[in-house]
């Protein structure tokens, strides 16, 4: 084992990140955007613990939150524990030490994340020498020894090349190289593989995982893909609408999802591994918009179980069976979905939001997004919170034709402030 | 050089609705310290040849920079092909004047990645629809009004729709928009250039189901290029594997995914992560070694054979031709053998419902 943090233990009992009540939320022209609305997790030591969820649902708001990364302009309330340390609202020389050294980050596009400029030797250096008293000698010693260590062929000679000699996989397994030279205790990753081809891919997952032996580092997986959570998490959390609605072993969310966001993430995925005659359950509808608060469970206008409860109320992570196994998830209904699985959704080929009924408001964009590339986040707006007419709670075949009678009548588009959140 | 046996398309029709041979795609790469001359060429695409059939789905699968999205380009003429024959209905496209060009474009439309940037946000998504009528000096007022309608609500969308702007609409729906346009012109082909990559998985569904039932509705032949390998096999018929310029390997959909024959579509496919914590904890996966090599100066021999485990001297000298290895199903190699072990695995809960 590596020699222990003493200056962070605080409180040797305490786990080693620990997320409680995080919000966080941004001012903006069109109100206030609740990108994170409270979010509560333990990371225990050697954990990996994945979180899912697609664009704008939060998750790299609250990765850039525990970093201390997000703008002034963000409010952040909660609290996030380092072995009992607070790390929220400390300036960026407080931070210092935590930094690299006790967390320590990678990010999806290692072409932003690494300097052009420098060679990645002197970066690594750079790192190791932001904590360790080494000679840079020592410390490029150590740069090669890292760069080996993540797969990157004749290190000796690559240490002194610059980013753009290096292609996108091993420019993301430098990052790597970078996250781990000061034996973190938590590295947070976030969409560490998206902009990467399936081959690169499975090398830099190599890479990761060797990272995490040698370092016995606990990771905190922050991505949409699920083949990739499932491959290398213990622990998965879901997370919709800024909130987390399911949170299991890995098995516990894959074999029985017991939150209806869930079952319809994995309904809706293509497998490479069956033959595609199945056809595929899409999840009508787009994710909510961000502004404002809520009334009611936010996945309720997509979800088939939905009823007049999930309208009013939003429903609070509870345990799921009668044993307590720490699996968790958030809907009234969660016995419901936990039986009816994946045929919980249909196989429909209509988009709901389009064809939903008088209320359907489709309000101007944002132009906020949390989450990267073009996504989904940013044109639905509080109009996906207007329940469709002919959608049926019945289950299956519900949504299964749009007919022409759930067109919108009457005026399209109404200017932002006429529409409410219900 | 004439299609090798067993090359034909698997074509329900009997003539193939595009015929694609040995396209050559190389662009000149510039440079010089005081002029800039050309010092090299990128081989983009190096000799593909493949063709689709009616009513069929053909999938190019490969990574970034093997040349599928060039070959679509290509083919739709977009970018003008260095040599080789794309044929359409029986018409060689290459040598077309670009207004004979726009003539064929009414039966080969396309669809782009992006639902963002292939929109233009100042124009009501009704009129970006209804342009190609007009491009094509067939749009009759009333008739085009219904006629946009009317694909509107083919691509699951509601007519009401046409008068609002692409800002109001999701990803989902601007994709579903992009098809519309395609689809008013009546297409017997449609390439489809990445056409759910840059959608939320969940809202991705959506538009593979309507592409099949579009298909089974209208006839229509698919050229799919991706990356993702689980929604081709999801969607294809046939599919065919490129890297670094060169098609490695074609077949059925159960070919190529229940018998791959080339190394790099064994590794392609083990390395696709199966949303199943079971299979990912117990399958064996391969991990190539090294990068993919410059497409400038690209290897001898076999392209392959830099990362290929089961590399020897012949591969080296001798480039492997893509030769019949099984009813309809080609590969380039010198070794293939099929593994039918790379995505069987053993019968596994799959999710809560089974």
């Amino acid at each position: 084992m590596k020699p222990s943090h003493s200056k962070f233990a605080q409180d040797p009992h305490a786990p080693l990140l620990s997320i409680e009540g995080l919000e966080v939320s941004f001012r903006t022209a069109e109100g206030t955007v609740n990108a994170v609305r409270g979010i509560s997790l333990d990371l225990q030591p050697g954990e990996v613990l994945g979180i899912v969820g697609e664009s704008g649902s939060g998750k790299s708001v609250t990765a850039m939150a525990t970093m201390g990364l997000l703008p002034r302009s963000a409010s952040v309330r909660g609290s996030v524990r380092f072995r009992g340390e607070e790390l929220l609202h400390r300036n960026e020389r407080q931070l210092m030490p935590f930094r690299g050294k006790a967390i320590s980050m990678i990010f999806q596009d290692p072409m932003t994340s690494l300097n052009p400029v420098y060679s990645v030797g002197w970066q690594i250096v750079e790192a190791i020498l932001a904590h360790q008293d080494l000679s840079k000698e020592e410390a490029l010693k150590i740069a090669i020894e890292l760069l080996r260590k993540v797969g990157i062929p004749n290190p000796e000679d690559r240490v002194g090349n610059y980013p753009h000699e290096f292609s996108g996989g091993m420019r993301q397994r430098v990052v790597i190289a970078i996250a781990i030279a000061n034996n973190p205790e938590v590295i947070l990753a976030d969409e560490p593989t998206t902009a990467l081809d399936v081959t690169v891919q499975a090398q830099v997952l190599e890479a990761l995982r060797a990272a995490l032996s040698s370092t016995h580092a606990a990771l905190l997986l922050i991505t949409h893909d699920l083949g990739v959570i499932a491959g290398i998490a213990n622990r998965v959390l879901v997370m919709y609408a800024g909130r987390p609605v399911e949170i299991g072993t890995v098995d516990e969310i894959f074999y029985d999802p017991s939150m209806p966001y869930t079952l319809g993430l994995l309904g809706s995925l293509p497998r490479v591994d069956t033959d595609g005659t199945e056809r595929l359950r899409p999840i009508p509808g787009s994710p909510p918009s961000m502004i404002g608060e809520p009334v009611g469970c936010p996945f309720a206008p997509r979800c088939p179980l939905a009823a007049d409860i999930c309208r009013e109320s939003e429903p609070p992570l509870r345990s799921v069976g009668s044993v307590d196994t720490g699996h968790l998830a958030a809907c009234h209904f969660a016995e419901d979905a936990r039986i009816r699985g994946a045929s919980l959704f249909a196989a429909t080929s209509s988009d709901i939001d389009a064809t939903r009924g008088a209320g359907g408001v489709a309000p101007p964009e944002s132009g906020l997004s949390f989450g990267h590339g073009p996504d989904e986040a940013r044109a639905p707006g509080p109009g996906n919170y207007v329940i469709a007419e002919g959608f049926s709670p019945a289950g299956p075949g519900g949504y299964e034709t749009a007919p022409d009678a759930q067109e919108t009548s009457g005026d399209p588009v109404l200017p932002p402030d006429e529409t409410e959140i219900p | 050089m004439s299609l090798p046996a067993g090359f034909t398309a698997t074509d329900r029709a009997g003539e193939p609705l595009l015929e694609v041979t040995d396209l050559v795609k190389h662009f000149p790469v510039r440079g010089g310290k005081v002029f800039r001359h050309t010092i090299g060429e990128v081989h983009a695409v190096c000799g593909v040849s493949f063709s689709i059939g009616t009513g069929e789905t053909l999938g190019l699968v490969g990574e970034s920079g093997c040349g599928k999205s060039t070959t679509a380009r290509s083919i739709l003429q977009l970018v003008e092909p260095t040599s080789g024959s794309v044929r359409f209905e029986g018409k060689e496209l290459t040598t077309l004047s670009p207004s004979e060009m726009r003539g064929v474009r009414r039966e080969l439309q396309v669809v782009f990645q992006d639902p963002y940037a292939s929109l233009d946000p100042k124009i009501p998504v009704g009129e970006t629809i209804a342009e190609p009528l007009k491009v094509h000096g067939m749009w009759r007022g009333n008739d085009g009004n219904q006629r946009v309608a009317e694909v509107l609500r083919q691509v699951g969308l509601s007519p009401s729709h046409a008068g609002r702007f692409p800002n109001e609409f999701s990803g989902g729906q601007r994709q579903r928009i992009g098809i519309a346009r395609a689809l008013i012109m009546e297409p017997h082909l449609l390439v489809l250039d990445e056409p759910v990559s840059a959608l939320d998985v969940s809202i991705q569904a959506g538009v593979v189901n309507l592409l099949e039932d579009l298909q089974e509705q209208l006839g229509l032949a698919y050229l799919f290029v991706a990356h993702d390998l689980s929604v081709v096999r999801h969607i294809s018929d046939r599919v065919a594997v490129m890297y670094l310029g060169k098609i490695v390997e074609m077949g059925s959909r159960q070919q190529i995914y229940g018998q791959p024959a080339h190394p790099y579509t064994q590794a392609l496919l083990s390395a696709v992560p199966v949303p199943d914590p079971r299979i990912e904890r117990e399958r064996k996966r391969i991990v190539l070694p090294g990068d993919v090599p410059s497409p400038i100066d690209p290897p001898s021999g076999c392209r392959f054979r830099t990362r290929c485990w089961k590399a020897q001297d012949i591969c080296v000298t001798q480039e492997p031709r893509l030769d019949p290895f099984d009813e309809h199903h080609t590969v380039a190699c010198h070794f293939a053998a099929a593994d039918r072990e790379v995505l069987s695995f053993s019968p596994t809960r799959r999710g809560s419902s089974d």
